[in-house]
């Protein structure tokens, strides 16, 4: 690991802290969660980032990633007495495949629009390259951060219990 | 000699009534299913009565049981208002759930609370807004936006949200805010692609309406489906794809007027 690509993930960890405060401030969690969802997001999407770029494809960079998060989400809600998704989900938000999405509907009126058969194919190409990567990525999104709290229903569903 | 009962278990209409409400406040708070579910049934299982909900997108339907006199039950049907994100809701509710069920809280006491929880104030909309626009800004430099590009998305931001805040108060349509809000935000973005300044115009308006994507609402989505909530789980997904679908309308039209054919 060089020192430009430290320099790399170190930026898109802040990048992504700032991004998450953004996008969770809309929810209006608990303050003390946003703090939490902002360090989550940081180290959530640095690992994305660092694992894409060596080698890894998008959905299952961001599994792995989402799993982090989801790993680390049980371990500070015991300690704030938050449910996990609180602060998880809003942390898992600037990995959410917002421009796949919307770019598969943009292809759609595209295909719609054109006439000519070889360019049509490419819009069609488009659509289902960009659909496919949106639902993949969400499920990986999803199922990451969710399989700590599946493997530990008790443990999840009881951190905001006092006693 | 019925009222001696009474002091100590409240009746089934107002425990019908606080349940219903806390599950509807929890849906519109953006709570998955099986959260509702299992904050309801705690708090039932406190009061002595047994509890069935089923969770759809407009509207809850719970049957409540007598532990003690099975034939003593009551169904209820409540509207949910429209979707207004609000975790502190969530969080709050969740614990007061807990405290319920270990301190026995009695039932006045529980309905003060709900009460003091729904009726906190949210974060001050202007600080919202500023926070979302840096947030936004700092997207685009998430995908390799210059500081030009990153400026131009802040502003843009800044308009979008804004317009998406007022609209909102004033209750119109949802599916119409949000192409507005898309239409007006990637229309400022892309004027970098006009007056030709700085080196990633195209990301500036590729990035400019991500803000709007209904993150939230689509993990929801997800993780009610597996949990085995099918029909609420693609409820909520063809709720935020045509959310999508709008964002994606209103980005278009600003494309058209800009003259930009590819992003």
């Amino acid at each position: 690991m060089t020192t430009e690509m430290i320099r790399l993930v170190l930026i898109d960890g802040f990048l992504a802290a700032i991004a998450a405060i953004g996008f969770a401030v809309i929810s209006n969690p608990p303050r003390n969660a946003i703090f939490v969802s902002a360090i989550l997001a940081a180290l959530g999407h640095s690992l994305r980032f660092f694992l894409i770029k060596s080698g890894f494809d998008i959905s299952l960079a961001t599994f792995v990633a989402a799993t982090f998060i989801g790993l680390l989400s049980i371990f500070f809600a015991r300690i704030i007495h938050c449910p996990a998704e609180v602060f998880s989900f809003p942390s898992l938000l600037p990995m959410i495949p917002g421009m796949f999405a919307y770019r598969s509907i943009l292809s759609l009126i595209r295909f719609m629009q054109n006439t000519d058969v070889i360019k049509a194919q490419g819009f069609m190409l488009d659509f289902f390259h960009n659909g496919l990567t949106t639902l993949f990525i969400l499920l990986a999104l999803v199922v990451g951060v969710s399989l700590p709290i599946l493997l530990f229903p008790k443990l999840s569903f009881s951190v905001t219990r006092k006693y | 000699m019925n009222d001696i009962l009474l002091t100590n278990e409240p009746t089934i209409e107002k425990t019908a009534v606080l349940l219903i409400d806390i599950a509807s406040a929890l849906m519109s708070s953006g709570a998955h299913t099986m959260r509702i579910i299992q904050n309801v049934s705690r708090m039932a299982e406190t009061f002595g009565y047994e509890l069935d909900l089923s969770v759809f997108q407009m509207s809850i339907m719970m049957t409540i049981v007598s532990k003690k006199d099975p034939g003593k039950l009551l169904t209820q049907i409540r509207k949910i208002k429209p979707l207004h994100l609000n975790f502190s809701i969530v969080s709050d509710l969740s614990a007061l759930s807990w405290d319920t069920y270990d301190k026995h809280l009695p039932f006045e006491e529980v309905t003060s609370n709900f009460e003091k929880i729904i009726s906190k104030k949210r974060m001050k909309s202007w600080l919202v807004l500023l926070l979302v626009a840096s947030a936004n800004a700092s997207f685009c430099g998430l995908f390799k936006g210059d500081l030009t590009a990153m400026t131009f998305v802040f502003f843009a931001t800044f308009a979008g949200f804004f317009v998406r805040q007022e609209m909102m108060k004033k209750h119109i349509n949802h599916l119409v805010v949000f192409t507005t809000s898309a239409f007006v935000a990637s229309i400022l973005a892309g004027m970098g692609y006009v007056i030709h300044l700085g080196h990633t115009p195209e990301i500036a308006l590729a990035s400019s309406v991500l803000f709007l994507i209904p993150g939230v609402p689509l993990i929801n989505s997800i993780l009610d489906i597996l949990q085995g909530h099918i029909l609420t789980g693609i409820a909520r997904l063809v709720n935020a794809t045509s959310l999508i679908v709008c964002i994606a309308i209103g980005l278009f039209t600003s494309m058209l007027i800009l003259g930009i054919e590819k992003l």
